[in-house]
């Protein structure tokens, strides 16, 4: 079974033109000696040019889907200026009812 | 990577939401069509949200050392590859007495020359190759939907450019077995006897 899947894969790799030169002779070898295995190459071409057809297609992300994520990442930036402005603010209050109580140990 | 995309990584990474706007904008539809091959469109759009929010946390790790889509290719494919899938594992898939084939397409129904591609042979690819495994899935559609080559998609997986061959090797098998038997809708076999 091992043999037939490595067969396969081989007769892909050769579809899809990406043997040595010597490897791809041999897999030609392979082909003429088997109608079957032409078949397989046959099939091999259809489905790369069904892939290369549905690549060229070019689906475009939907505009809601986009505007969604913008909007997140300026609430994220606006959460996290706000986090870094509201904590900066508290330690300064901190500091300053320290020193109000004259909690701050001297500078020697 | 140009002057200006990297002036906007630098400045999203500072917490700048409007460099970061404009990095969506840019790279949103590479994001969305990588994530609906991967996943299909049931689970696309969830999937990119998860990569832009991942994006937006971490930008300030990405050092510049590849360009910044192969770093978004790599975020957009660990999203999927961690996404909720229905997987379909290579052994699992049974390799029949005679070798798999496709039916010659009927002229209508296909035409390369002008792209066009039934809408029912266009789910079929796509139903068939969200039950290869994952990890071949995503070098499969990098190879051959987004057309890299096997040194960027070794970047992009972050495995050797032989493995990366291999993957896409095995991804292509394993679509052509289920686009022969027609069988993408449904979870096929569950019966051992393909290559381990």
């Amino acid at each position: 079974m091992e043999e037939r899947w490595d067969l396969l894969e081989k007769i892909g790799a050769y579809a899809a033109g990406e043997l040595e030169e010597a490897e791809a002779r041999e897999t030609e070898r392979l082909l003429a000696e088997q109608e079957d295995h032409r078949r397989l190459a046959e099939s091999y071409t259809r489905m790369l040019v069904l892939m290369s057809v549905t690549a060229q297609e070019s689906p475009e992300a939907p505009e809601a889907m986009v505007n969604h994520v913008i909007r997140r990442a300026y609430v994220a930036a606006f959460l996290q200026q706000a986090e870094t402005f509201v904590s900066g603010l508290g330690r300064s209050y901190i500091g300053a009812f320290v020193y109000y109580l004259g909690l701050r140990p001297r500078e020697a | 990577m140009s002057l200006r995309e990297r002036e906007l990584v630098l400045q999203a990474a500072r917490g700048d939401a409007g460099a970061f706007a404009h990095l969506v904008r840019e790279h949103s539809n590479l994001v969305y069509r990588v994530a609906l091959r991967m996943l299909g469109s049931s689970e696309a759009q969830d999937a990119c949200q998860e990569v832009w929010v991942k994006v937006w946390r971490s930008i300030n790790s990405f050092r510049g050392d590849s360009t910044f889509s192969t770093w978004l290719y790599r975020v957009t494919i660990n999203t999927c590859l961690n996404a909720r899938e229905r997987v379909l594992r290579r052994e699992s898939l049974e390799l029949r007495e005679e070798m798999p084939h496709l039916p010659e397409p009927s002229g209508s129904e296909f035409d390369p020359e002008a792209t066009t591609l039934s809408r029912e042979r266009k789910d079929e690819l796509v139903s068939a190759l969200q039950l290869v495994r994952p990890e071949h899935r995503a070098a499969l559609v990098l190879r051959h939907l987004e057309g890299l080559s096997y040194r960027e998609i070794s970047d992009i997986l972050e495995v050797p450019e032989g493995t990366a061959k291999g993957w896409v090797s095995r991804g292509r098998a394993a679509m052509l077995v289920l686009l022969a038997r027609g069988d993408a809708d449904g979870e096929a076999g569950g019966k051992t006897g393909g290559k381990p």
